[in-house]
């Protein structure tokens, strides 16, 4: 590794250029240049250029945005798609950054009231998931797609997202989301896709799922006195000595920023993702992750509490 | 989606008890596979069993050719080919992925036979970071190093495409990829390996990760409410496979498709017709295809045969090359007797 260094302005500069560079005549983004425009890069987008005080491109994207929406409320991946789902969690936050409080609400509504399948479990079915997988699907958290299982990523997503938005971490479904992520904690610390087990085996936790867990357990407030919120570090912490992919080490920073004990560590991570900028000002050439490494290395209050925990 | 209360059939699916279901004829209409026209009696499917005991790369293009020679292939010249592998996840020490090495050979024969453009295409089920996968798993460099696209299809664009299968409940349409739908060619390469949910994963089951995650989740789980068996069809019979080859070079047992134990089969399984392959792949498991239910239920709907005397093998016997992967307990039942 070369000296720390911090992303400088200029670098912000170039990233939100790259962005607006690639802004769809339909005022959307998609995840790569030219691509389709879909809700959760369009919406890191206008969160990134927002940040960055731009107006003028956020307008077309605002507008994508509120297309999406339907009349129930619900946002799904694209303005065609007929049903609500996880991206919905990128909208929130954009809409509430940009102010556009009538569809903040009517997407916060929405999305509380989006079910996964937990109600739809007999005892036996429990009972079943709990020999299996050693989990209890009794928890209800949030799926990616309407009435399948709640997995750790959409749920802790959907925290943030909502926390942000104003509705508090002692909502019934933010501590029922907070009471899954715990549960599905892997045995060693951390946090995969949701299957702590399968069988007998005990499955491997992953950087980018515990990175985005410890951040929504942030945002529901949960003090970092919690074990697994220090194993959870410790195993990002250890992750961190190998390779790690661009959303891992964006999402592992944000975790880090929302942590007292993370402050060491924060600034080296920081310009760890720094290098990772490309020529063209972007991340991979992928938007989504160009807005989300502008978040996490300027803006991270746009995701974050703020303060961090307390111990 | 509807919200009746989740039935033992949901369940095994979606959440991953293993026994295997009968399958609800009501789901079922018949016929809307796409085989070719089953003979009065004979042969009519071709698949081609080829040793192959290690990695080398010479070796695996020199059984790569003679197993391409010896099935009805397709024809290449001029055309854009997608090769599938399955990336479902990486780890170390254990053998989860197709190997990178078949895929730089599959590569490099597809470039003899004229392909106009190849691209690697993969949209992994559960890890969502497929950056790091593609990295591990070496598909990374190999894209680099052989100029060809690497395609996440968890979020590429996408397009709702009518479900062949017209009593298609929950899923009416399936969006899919840009990526596969803009192939002339599609070629699914898959590791042979055991499944925890479907008994075993071969070149049907790989076409799961052509669905983007983005629309159907990590793990794909609006597949598994919809039945795994049913959406294993449903996928195939949409989206046409014009060619299959099965690293058995190194392959998976016990609790696959994951946290398995490699297991050496030294083959590599290939041919036109996706059910038929995967029927003799079985069969080189120590498994009776016509007893893993997705495999008996696209044989139903006529996505082609699995019967043993519909399918010439040519090449290695079965017999010869016959190595029982071991298979979790509640799997035994799919044990084919020897001799």
């Amino acid at each position: 590794m070369g000296p720390i260094k911090p992303m400088s302005n200029l670098s912000l500069a170039r990233a939100l250029d790259f962005i607006k560079a690639n802004q769809n005549p339909d005022g959307g983004w998609g995840y790569r240049p030219g691509g389709q425009s879909l809700v959760e890069p369009a919406a890191f987008c206008l969160l990134a250029l927002k940040a960055g005080g731009d107006k003028a491109a956020t307008g077309g994207g605002l507008d994508f945005l509120k297309v999406c929406q339907k009349d129930s409320g619900a946002v799904g991946i694209n303005p065609r798609d007929p049903e609500g789902s996880w991206m919905a969690y990128a909208a929130l936050l954009a809409f509430h950054a940009l102010g556009a409080a009538t569809e903040e609400r009517r997407l916060s509504d929405w999305i509380l009231s989006f079910e996964d399948a937990s109600g739809r479990l007999t005892p036996d079915n429990i009972k079943a998931i709990s020999n299996d997988y050693r989990y209890d699907a009794s928890i209800q958290g949030w799926p990616w797609t309407p009435n399948t299982m709640a997995w750790v990523e959409p749920t802790a997503l959907f925290i943030i997202a909502l926390v942000r938005s104003g509705v508090p971490p002692t909502h019934k479904r933010i501590r029922s989301g907070v009471s899954l992520i715990f549960d599905r904690k892997v045995r060693s610390g951390g946090w995969n896709f949701g299957n702590p087990y399968s069988k007998s085996h005990e499955l491997e936790a992953s950087l980018l799922s515990t990175a985005i867990a410890l951040a929504a357990l942030d945002a529901a407030g949960v003090p970092e006195s919690r074990p697994a919120v220090g194993e959870g570090f410790r195993f990002l912490i250890r992750g961190l000595a190998g390779d790690v992919s661009t959303a891992s080490l964006a999402w592992t920073l944000l975790a880090l920023k929302s942590s007292p004990a993370g402050a060491f560590q924060a600034p080296i991570v920081a310009a760890r993702l720094a290098r990772l900028q490309a020529a063209d000002g972007s991340f991979r050439r992928n938007l989504f992750e160009t807005g989300l490494a502008c978040l996490a290395l300027g803006y991270p209050e746009v995701l974050l509490r703020g303060s961090g925990r307390s111990g | 989606m509807n919200g009746k209360p989740m039935t033992r059939r949901n369940l095994i699916g979606a959440l991953g008890t293993a026994a295997v279901s009968a399958f609800p004829a009501a789901a079922l209409a018949a016929g809307w596979g796409q085989s070719e026209k089953r003979p009065a009696s004979g042969p009519f499917l071709q698949v081609a069993l080829v040793p192959c005991p290690d990695y080398d790369p010479e070796r695996l293009l020199e059984a790569i050719r003679a197993g391409w020679r010896s099935t009805r292939s397709p024809d290449i010249r001029g055309k854009r080919v997608v090769i599938k592998p399955n990336i479902a996840d990486f780890a170390p020490d254990r053998p989860i992925h197709t190997d990178a090495r078949l895929v730089e050979a599959i590569i490099l024969h597809l470039g003899d036979l004229g392909a106009r453009e190849i691209v690697l295409a993969e949209g992994p089920p559960h890890n969502r970071d497929t950056e790091m996968l593609f990295r591990q798993s070496g598909f990374e460099a190999l894209a680099r190093r052989r100029g060809v696209p690497l395609i996440d299809l968890n979020y590429d664009d996408v397009r709702p495409v009518d479900n062949v299968n017209p009593r298609a409940t929950l899923l009416r349409n399936l969006y899919l990829p840009e990526t596969i739908l803009s192939a002339d060619v599609i070629i699914s390469v898959p590791k042979m390996k055991t499944h925890k949910l479907a008994g075993i994963t071969l070149s049907m089951k790989n076409m799961f990760g052509i669905l983007p995650g983005m629309k159907y989740g990590w793990p794909k789980n609006t597949l598994h409410w919809n039945g795994i068996p049913l959406s294993i069809c449903e996928i195939n019979g949409t989206i046409k496979t014009h060619y299959s080859l099965i690293d058995g070079v190194i392959g998976m047992e016990g609790h696959g498709p994951i946290m398995g134990t490699a297991r050496k089969a030294g083959v590599l399984v290939m041919g036109v017709n996706a059910l038929s392959v995967d029927a003799t792949a079985a069969r080189v498991m120590g498994i009776d295809p016509a007893r893993v239910d997705y495999l008996a239920l696209a044989h139903k709907i006529k996505l082609g045969s699995l019967r043993s005397e519909d399918i010439a093998v040519a090449g290695e016997k079965i017999e010869q090359a016959r190595a029982d992967f071991v298979l979790d307990p509640e799997y035994t039942f799919l044990r084919a007797p020897k001799g």
